[in-house]
């Protein structure tokens, strides 16, 4: 595990030197992300003007979700989005070769290798957005409930990018990820919305089969609602179970690729 | 350290008709073919020893280093590498060995290969004081300066293959894979690689594999050689043996004092072998080997030779002839 870490140093090291040579990338990704942000609220802003609760949720509890999602979405964006674009190319062009002879795990190398550190002023910004709609929030939130929130977002993150690597993997049989990551877009929409507006089935697969509901919206339930231990133990299982999923799918591709011809 | 059985890969490959109809069509069926790439290779490689594998394009040259350092898996046979199974990707097996593409880069391309270095110090572990050593002494051995710190984007074909090296056998590799290691260099960096090469060889014994179009590569390097035709083992001996078995002839190439002694005639000299050149200042003969002294001799007597000298055929003539399946030598 110690090891792991170093090497995760390394690779933050070696992410900051290169992203500080490329200035405009730099600026250009901060006001992207910046604008991005800003729809999200102002999409829910609009919203509750034609209604006063959704899913339950007041605008005070639905800007806290909508936070919560934004930082998941910027851990995403720093630490894991980079080396899943890649991902699609290297298998494609058969470059995955020096990642699978080193002795390490090549699924840790390969969705962690590339930290975007020109992301990570925005982490910052949407940790700053999370931390303003906490505080703004008018009722009473427990330290518990809050540390548990906190924590959860975390595995959030975590289910985000397991959840994104199962819709990549495909491209060892495919070649081209372009569709399955369109699809996973796509469907992921569905993250950026309150668990509650969904009824029946498709809410039942949202929180188990396709967790989606499990990134934001069940951690966000646990903040509002406290910290049972039926609430923790379903989202810490379900991460737990895609997880092991991901790592069988991951090994299962690795059988099927072919490199590329010299 | 490698013993291979029976190993074999197929691909299957999705086969395309030129043109927009056929395009539209491979949407909703699709016709596959069996490509085979490597078939049924069965070798062994000793300690210390550098092993050529040769074979035109697509022979199987490359799938089988890359089936060998686990990157792929075989559809069928056996192979051990220091005594493990290459794609069960062990890490006990993957700290062993080295792989070197010469068509693929390894090192980060916007970092100084000294960052790289301490990044693969970390990834196999290596102790500081064995990589202080390891890594001084590859950088003696390669004549590098002050390269360390400069961008990889910014080195030499030759510099960055350099670096290339180092970050291979930075953690002292028991069994290294070389696929065209010198492709695209000038001479003078070829020349600087092999030396390398055997230099490391000498020191630490680690077992070889080397595929390279270059035959100055194979012949500098290589005491024994594979030979691969369309997936296939067509020959696995000395590179010595390859010249005896399958070019058992020499050439006698004969210079004459102009206007002294007699004219040859090529119907006449074709007695001692196959006349390659006959004019009234030189000829040249290819005979057979048991025969050569007797044809030099007569050569000698009969006119009056200002030079002669005896050659091996070109042995990258006899290993092309081999690979596109025509071992005989043409009459």
């Amino acid at each position: 595990m110690r090891r792991y870490l170093r090497l995760y140093l390394y690779f933050l090291r070696f992410s900051f030197s290169r992203a500080l040579e490329y200035r405009m990338d730099f600026w250009f990704r901060i006001v992207m992300d910046t604008t991005f942000y800003a729809v999200e609220l102002l999409f829910f802003t609009v919203l509750y003007q034609h209604t006063k609760l959704l899913g339950g949720w007041t605008l005070d509890q639905v800007f806290i979700f909508v936070s919560g999602y934004l930082v998941i979405d910027a851990i995403h964006m720093t630490v894991f989005s980079n080396n899943m674009w890649w991902l699609s190319i290297f298998v494609n062009k058969g470059d995955l070769d020096y990642y699978l002879v080193r002795p390490v795990s090549s699924l840790f190398f390969l969705s962690t290798r590339d930290f975007a550190a020109n992301s990570f002023v925005n982490l910052l910004m949407a940790g700053g957005i999370l931390a303003w709609s906490l505080i703004r929030y008018p009722g009473t939130l427990g330290s518990t409930n809050i540390t548990w929130f906190l924590f959860l977002v975390l595995n959030g993150a975590f289910l985000y990018y397991i959840l994104h690597m199962c819709f990549i993997i495909p491209v060892f049989w495919t070649h081209t990820s372009r569709g399955m990551v369109m699809a996973f877009f796509a469907v992921g929409k569905m993250m950026e919305r309150p668990d509650q507006i969904f009824r029946g089935w498709l809410r039942r697969v949202l929180v188990t089969v396709l967790p989606l509901s499990v990134v934001v919206s069940l951690p966000a339930r646990v903040l509002f609602e406290g910290p049972t231990p039926e609430k923790i133990v379903h989202i810490l299982g379900v991460t737990a179970c895609a997880f092991l999923f991901m790592a069988w799918f991951w090994r299962l591709a690795l059988r099927s690729y072919s490199s590329a011809s010299s | 350290m490698i013993k291979v059985q029976n190993l074999r890969k197929v691909f299957r490959v999705h086969k395309r008709e030129p043109g927009l109809t056929s395009s539209i069509r491979a949407l909703f069926r699709r016709e596959w073919i069996e490509k085979v790439a490597v078939s049924g290779s069965t070798f062994s490689v000793a300690e210390g020893e550098i092993v050529g594998l040769i074979g035109a394009n697509g022979a199987g040259k490359t799938t089988l280093l890359k089936m060998l350092s686990g990157i792929i898996h075989p559809t069928s046979g056996e192979a051990r590498v220091l005594g493990s199974i290459p794609w069960k990707r062990e890490n006990s097996f993957r700290t062993q060995i080295a792989l070197i593409m010469g068509q693929k880069a390894q090192l980060w391309w916007d970092l100084p290969a000294a960052d790289c270095f301490l990044l693969l110090r970390e990834i196999y572990r290596i102790p500081e004081d064995r990589y202080r050593k390891n890594l001084g002494r590859l950088i003696s051995m390669l004549n590098i300066g002050n390269e360390m710190n400069v961008q990889i984007r910014r080195l030499s074909l030759g510099e960055r293959m350099k670096m290339e090296l180092i970050a291979a056998l930075l953690h002292s590799p028991r069994v290294v894979f070389l696929d065209e290691p010198t492709i695209g260099l000038d001479l003078t960096t070829q020349r600087a690689i092999r030396d390398f090469i055997l230099e490391y060889r000498a020191e630490l014994s680690p077992a070889m594999l080397l595929t390279s179009h270059y035959m100055e590569d194979i012949q500098r390097l290589c005491k024994r050689i594979i030979i691969l035709r369309e997936g296939s083992i067509v020959y696995d001996g000395s590179l010595r043996r390859v010249i005896e078995e399958y070019a058992p002839y020499k050439e006698i190439l004969v210079h004459l004092r102009r206007g002294i002694g007699a004219v040859p005639d090529a119907e006449d000299l074709s007695r001692l072998g196959d006349v390659v050149e006959c004019s009234e200042t030189q000829v040249k003969i290819r005979a057979p080997r048991d025969r050569i002294a007797e044809a030099a001799n007569e050569l000698l007597q009969r006119f009056s030779v200002a030079d002669l000298s005896i050659d091996e055929p070109e042995i990258g003539d006899t290993i092309e002839r081999i690979m596109a399946g025509r071992p005989e030598e043409p009459r």
